[in-house]
């Protein structure tokens, strides 16, 4: 249940730490909140500081407070409920961040994903990901 | 079909049952019914609570049938054959009676006998044959007192 002015920690290396949802994406059945699988757009909340090193290289992506940004959710509180009737829940909501390709900003993911991601087409994520749940 | 473990109770979660929950340090617990994750959720230690499996296990509940049905191994004697006597020889040695062991024996030792018998004659028909063509005795060739 993402919705406007919903929290999500960002665990990939792009460099923010905490978003906030400003929109949930459009698709038919969300009724205006997100799960895990759907795209919203945030805002960065809290990020990493940028340090000397990477604002040297050109192609680094700099993600700064208050930047508007694409996210996915991988992780929900409220329960999801799997196509076998079993229902998963986590600890926190989290999100991954895209670019505007719908490609991951960063390069990598520090902790469980859901596995409901790969039905949702994100298998991109899903492989990347350490643990899947 | 992938049977799982309730992480509380220990009993199986069957396809379509249960609930997932994964905990901030990304451990993956299953329930296989609410009271089960309410209990866990209450933080409830499954190990005092009587119907859970680790507690029925720790206070040794149902299983003492399966301890009288446990037999002691008990040794059989069993016959087989060995090296160079298969089993119907052995069989056939152990079923003769006295009187055919003894009639056996007689046989054997009577023609031993006669082997020994025609081996001693076989030697002494060969024997005088041989030293005939040196008479000589040892001392004689050494020059000893027989050749005076």
């Amino acid at each position: 249940m993402i919705g406007l002015k919903s929290t999500l920690n960002v665990i990939d290396n792009s460099g923010a730490l905490l978003v906030e949802c400003v929109n949930v994406l459009k698709n038919k059945v969300n009724n205006g909140h997100g799960s895990v699988g759907d795209e919203i757009v945030c805002v960065v909340k809290r990020a990493r500081p940028i340090s000397a090193a990477t604002q040297a290289s050109v192609n680094a992506v700099k993600v700064r407070k208050g930047d508007v940004r694409r996210a996915v959710i991988v992780r929900t509180r409220k329960q999801v409920r799997r196509p076998d009737g079993t229902m998963v829940r986590f600890d926190d909501n989290a999100a991954v961040l895209l670019n505007n390709k719908r490609e991951m900003l960063g390069t990598r993911i520090g902790g469980i994903v859901s596995s409901d991601l790969r039905l949702k087409g994100w298998s991109k994520i899903v492989s990347i990901a350490p643990r899947v749940a | 079909m992938k049977l799982e473990i309730d992480s509380f109770s220990g009993y199986r979660i069957y396809p379509s049952k249960g609930k997932l929950f994964v905990r901030g340090d990304s451990k993956v617990f299953r329930f296989a019914t609410s009271k089960n994750a309410s209990l866990f959720l209450q933080r409830k230690n499954p190990r005092k609570i009587a119907w859970t499996v680790v507690y029925r296990r720790m206070h040794k509940k149902g299983i003492t049938e399966e301890v009288a049905k446990k037999r002691s191994r008990k040794t059989v004697k069993h016959q087989r054959g060995i090296v160079g006597a298969d089993l119907a020889a052995i069989a056939a040695r152990r079923d003769q009676t006295a009187a055919v062991r003894q009639q056996a024996r007689l046989a054997a030792i009577t023609k031993a006998k006669a082997e020994k018998k025609e081996k001693e004659s076989k030697k002494s028909a060969s024997r005088p044959s041989q030293p005939q063509g040196a008479k000589v005795s040892k001392q004689q060739m050494k020059g000893g007192k027989g050749g005076r």
